[in-house]
């Protein structure tokens, strides 16, 4: 932890989240695709990398259910696991 | 001084024909010392001239080099009041080559997420820690106890957050990074941090966290020996109307 007493260039600065806060999922509305994601951690030794589907899926519930802006899957560092074909999935990602 | 003109007179008058010269040369000596002392006299006097002038150079020589030594303290001074000024740009622009403390590397924008390639050489460890301030009363945790994530690819990870108690409290979060240095990688795309959160009585929520480290991770020297890397949330209770000065946001 960065306390007073540990001045220098040590000090650590807390940076805002790129896009914001995420709105709190009070209905539970995308539980279940939390628990898949969980149970996938926890089947793979907690590799993130084998779980970025269930993780894009979770996303993906959030932008269904206003809990999250919607946004190209791209932006999102998903560009590899959208099904579109190539040649869409580039047109997509222009702004 | 004296004493030669004591002396020669002794020797002058016994043998007079032998030291004539001797004599004469003592006459010549005595002379030239009356004439010395004359003119010590009027040297004195003179001396008082040359003395002054002397010391009226000396003075004028003095005021000048305190004239030099003093303006080159004076211009000392100034230039260490310039540079406590310029001190804190410069120290900025250091900041930002250097990436000390945290603060924005630079090409740091939402079109990386896109375009980065992650890096699968790379795994690290991020381990998951959560905090609540004494007064908080929510249950806080992380959900995972750590998650291997490689540079450049984006991860997802979960908090939960309880409230046991009978009121709803509203809480706000931040969060801390270690080691320091690693924290200029590691970006929030989103999380829930910064924002005040409330939470109903008895209520049970999912916090998710969605970040990714920065591909150019792998390519820092200084990183070179970090495998692990700590994310750590703390939750504070919000009062209610108080406004907390976020970083990076900017009220409109």
């Amino acid at each position: 932890m960065s306390t007073a007493m540990n001045f220098g260039s040590k000090a650590f600065k807390p940076r805002a989240p790129d896009k914001g806060s995420f709105p709190l999922d009070h209905l539970g509305e995308c539980k279940g695709f939390k628990e898949k994601f969980m149970k996938c951690l926890r089947d793979n030794n907690h590799d993130n990398s084998l779980c970025r589907l269930q993780s894009k899926d979770y996303l993906e519930c959030r932008m269904d259910n206003q809990l999250m802006a919607k946004e190209p899957m791209e932006k999102l560092g998903f560009g590899d696991l959208v099904d579109a074909p190539p040649g869409q999935a580039d047109k997509d990602a222009e702004p | 001084m004296l004493l030669p003109l004591l002396l020669r007179p002794s020797l002058c008058s016994p043998h007079a024909s032998a030291f004539l010269s001797r004599c004469d040369a003592a006459r010549t000596l005595r002379s030239q010392t009356e004439l010395f002392l004359r003119r010590t006299l009027p040297l004195r006097f003179q001396s008082r001239g040359t003395k002054s002038r002397g010391r009226k150079t000396r003075e004028q020589d003095w005021k000048t080099r305190n004239k030099t030594v003093l303006t080159y303290v004076a211009a000392a001074g100034v230039g260490m009041i310039g540079l406590s000024y310029a001190s804190v740009p410069l120290y900025r622009l250091y900041c930002q080559a250097a990436g000390l403390g945290g603060t924005a590397v630079a090409g740091h924008d939402t079109d990386l997420v896109e375009t980065m390639k992650p890096v699968k050489e790379r795994v690290l460890k991020v381990t998951f820690n959560a905090d609540t301030h004494a007064s908080m009363q929510w249950n806080f945790r992380p959900q995972q106890s750590e998650i291997f994530v490689v540079p450049g690819e984006t991860a997802l990870a979960f908090y939960r957050a309880k409230n046991p108690t009978d009121k709803p409290i509203i809480g706000i979060s931040t969060y801390n990074v270690v080691p320091f240095e690693a924290g200029q990688y590691f970006n929030k795309i989103q999380c829930f941090c910064f924002e005040e959160q409330r939470l109903n009585p008895h209520e049970e929520v999912d916090m998710p966290v969605f970040f990714y480290i920065d591909p150019e991770f792998d390519d820092d020297p200084r990183m070179a020996r970090v495998s692990t890397i700590t994310l750590s949330y703390t939750f504070f209770e919000a009062k209610e109307g108080e406004k907390l000065p976020l970083p990076g946001y900017s009220y409109n």
